[in-house]
């Protein structure tokens, strides 16, 4: 793929993400949000297979938009919120809210110093690619055994504390 | 596999999405569009991740990203579950019902 389609697509990939944000933020059916979230999703999976990084594109549409995302949307249908509709999507201090997040943007536009990051290193072509699984997996399961290993025990966690959260205390 | 992306631009595109996720959690009422928005944050970082990963050829920021999916996971389902217990008590979900430590 050559430099200008890449960087084509990763405009538009980026486009498509920003609008799509902002619309899942904004709209009023809270199910019409989780559908641009879901174009979100797919699209920063775009994004990380230009990066290169084939797993993580692939881990981001099989956990984020096919479980979590599922997963909130199962909710929104369960609970089945009648007057979400009617009312205004933000509170009344959303112009608080947008000042935050201008101010969040230009602090991190103000903050980003280019001297941070050091050119990149001329490593040897063809023998590190990054994204490959073969080095995720090295990886993940020797320098990163031990976080791997409370990554299971976070999520153990999160199933337990999930059911004693929303189980009936009083059940028949 | 040479990037093609400059990485300005998606440290860019980090920083506004996590600038929309930070306006949605903080200007939203919805508790479950809140958490999106929370979701959203958590994304615009793992974009910024796989930019550093891609532009140091380094296998490390796209383990941390994973991480970061798995903690995203678990935060969705004792969210949604503290949301399901909320909604069972009170006659929405939205963050305005929730005034008892108010005044």
């Amino acid at each position: 793929m050559g430099i200008l389609a890449g960087q084509s697509a990763f405009y538009y990939l980026a486009a498509v993400s920003v609008a799509s944000a902002i619309l899942a933020i904004t709209r009023r059916n809270p199910v019409h949000s989780m559908l641009w979230v879901l174009a979100l999703f797919v699209h920063v999976a775009g994004i990380f297979l230009l990066l290169g990084a084939e797993f993580l594109a692939a881990v981001q549409v099989i956990v984020y938009a096919g479980a979590i995302l599922v997963f909130y949307l199962f909710f929104l249908m369960l609970l089945d919120l009648p007057v979400e509709a009617a009312g205004p999507p933000f509170g009344a201090h959303w112009p608080l809210c947008a000042a935050a997040g201008l101010a969040f943007a230009a602090f991190a536009w103000y903050a980003h110093d280019p001297g941070l990051v050091p050119a990149m290193q001329p490593v040897e072509p063809a023998t590190r690619s990054p994204g490959s699984l073969r080095s995720i997996g090295m990886a993940l399961f020797t320098q990163f055994a031990l976080p791997f290993e409370i990554t299971s025990l976070i999520l153990l966690a999160a199933i337990v504390g999930a059911v004693v959260v929303a189980k009936r205390k009083n059940v028949p | 596999m040479v990037p093609s992306v400059p990485l300005g631009a998606c440290l860019g595109l980090s920083a506004i999405l996590f600038a929309i996720g930070l306006v949605g959690f903080l200007g939203r009422r919805n508790i479950i569009l809140m958490l999106v928005s929370i979701e959203i944050m958590l994304n615009a970082v793992n974009v910024s991740f796989a930019a550093f990963s891609s532009h140091l050829q380094d296998t490390r920021g796209q383990i941390l990203a994973l991480f970061v999916i798995a903690v995203a996971a678990a935060e969705a389902a004792v969210g949604l579950g503290l949301v399901l217990a909320l909604s069972r008590n009170r006659p929405g979900i939205s963050v305005a019902d929730l005034t008892e430590l108010k005044y």
